[in-house]
């Protein structure tokens, strides 16, 4: 069957309500799980609404080519990858563009929150890997990276979280979906090192005025608070479950 | 003298940039933030002990030190110099002092040093001294190079039951290898089914009490 990508007449109805049925200020179900890949250092899975997101590291490890090393700090290195069924339509594989900027972008976000200086000549890779794609994939992206590199035991400033705001007329939206994605007017991806509110990763495409982005900033940083919690809270989970298992019953931490 | 503030219990499992405590000695893995707040740089487990803050890493690569003591399994052997693979980022070399072989093959399992490692070349090697070099007859295992010390217990405690229990001769190096001379081919699996608990379960009080027993049912007959 074709395709159509079709706008939806009204990206917020008279009740106030978006397209999937959130209000502005809600965000889509977020499940995250670390350690889902044996073979790599670490890994994380992100299911952030429509989005299926994988992150693995592998690393700190010997960089080849040799020539790249850095004397003095470790290279960081980002491949973000869509795969050719992520999208509604079949895309192309291999890097275009746009996974190549997004690759950068994660990068950038992610190397501050790294020590990279206690890995001197060593490389840290970190592969996202997007397998179903539905807007804010880069956000869930740097999550789900952040998630994989603690679990793969690299030392940290702390965890990066990351959240998209958007703009739909006059109204800040949370969290945009694909559609508001498409025909929303504006977005602002937004990746936070929680712990020290220090910002990694700021981007605007669309217009927005001084207190639109005003809101939308102070939005974000909720939004990024509560992906913290969740990230805190997926990191601890395995470790809850083995104590389970070994001291028994109904006992949690 | 500020007033030293704790934030987390002892054995709490911390993450990357949680902060830990105030006013105390930070210790491994730890690094103050500008307001002076003690974090963790690792997900592992906070120790406190006195007025010192570590945090011991549930998972990491081996980053050779000068004087580990490392196990090592060759792995090409090329005009002068040796490579070795030591569960690291990076491969070890030994270069052989002249007219000497040493009687090395690829896929030989060796004891030796770290001599030099500046973080950039090639981590060096040494066999020079009593007691290193080849290894013969034993089985080569690999444990994540954080657990090593989990491995070791308090004061060679841990070593010590698995060794005593299973009549064995076992090795740990830093490294995270793990050389057994096994006495049989049941004490050789009990090590191994404990080696994988002690690797997941560390975190967990009453580890030796639990392997004790573990390796008891395996010796026993049991699985």
């Amino acid at each position: 069957m074709l395709y159509v990508e079709r706008r939806p007449e009204k990206l917020i109805d008279e009740n106030g309500l978006r397209t999937d049925g959130r209000r502005p200020r809600e965000m889509r179900p977020i499940k995250m799980e670390v350690g889902v890949l044996d073979r790599a250092d670490g890994s994380a899975l992100v299911e952030w609404g429509g989005n299926r997101i994988l992150a693995a590291i592998f690393g700190p490890r010997e960089v080849h080519p040799k020539h790249m090393a850095l004397p003095d700090r470790a290279l960081v290195r980002v491949r973000y990858n869509m795969a050719p069924f992520s999208t509604p339509e079949r895309r192309k594989p291999g890097p275009d563009r746009r996974s190549i900027e997004l690759s950068k972008v994660i990068r950038n976000a992610l190397e501050q929150a790294i020590f990279v200086e206690k890995y001197p000549g060593a490389a840290i890779d970190i592969f996202v890997e997007v397998l179903r794609s539905d807007a804010g994939t880069r956000v869930a992206g740097i999550t789900a990276a952040s998630l994989a590199l603690a679990e793969a035991g690299i030392a940290m400033r702390g965890l990066v979280a990351a959240c998209s705001i958007g703009k739909i007329g006059d109204v800040i939206v949370v969290d945009p979906g694909h559609d508001e994605d498409m025909w929303g007017d504006a977005d602002m991806p937004i990746a936070v090192m929680f712990e020290d509110r220090v910002i990694t990763l700021l981007q605007m495409d669309g217009p927005m005025d001084e207190s639109q982005f005003n809101e939308a900033l102070s939005l974000g940083m909720s939004c990024c608070e509560l992906v913290y919690e969740l990230q805190k809270e997926a990191l601890r989970r395995p470790f809850v479950f083995v104590e389970r298992k070994v001291v028994g019953g109904g006992q949690t931490v | 003298m500020n007033r030293s503030e704790v934030y987390v219990k002892d054995r709490e499992i911390v993450i990357p940039g949680q902060k830990i405590a105030k006013g105390m000695t930070p210790g491994d893995n730890v690094y103050i933030d500008k307001e002076g707040f003690l974090r963790s740089a690792l997900l592992g487990l906070a120790s406190l002990e006195g007025n010192k803050v570590d945090v011991i890493p549930l998972a990491s690569a081996y980053i050779p030190k000068v004087n580990d003591l490392v196990v090592g399994k060759i792995e090409k052997i090329s005009g002068g110099t040796i490579l070795v693979d030591i569960n690291s980022p990076f491969t070890a070399v030994i270069v052989p002092p002249r007219n000497n072989k040493l009687g090395l093959e690829v896929g030989d399992v060796i004891l030796a040093k770290v001599k030099a490692f500046d973080g950039m070349s090639s981590p060096l090697l040494t066999l020079e001294f009593e007691g290193l070099g080849k290894i013969s007859g034993c089985v080569l295992l690999e444990i994540d190079p954080a657990k090593v010390p989990r491995v070791i217990g308090r004061r060679g405690s841990m070593l010590n039951i698995l060794s005593s229990k299973t009549g064995s001769e076992i090795l740990v190096a830093q490294n995270g290898f793990v050389v057994v001379k096994p006495r049989d081919h049941r004490s050789l699996m009990a090590i191994m089914r404990a080696l994988e608990v002690i690797q997941e379960e560390s975190h967990i009080s009453g580890l030796s009490d639990r392997i004790s027993k573990l390796l008891d049912t395996i010796l026993a007959g049991g699985s």
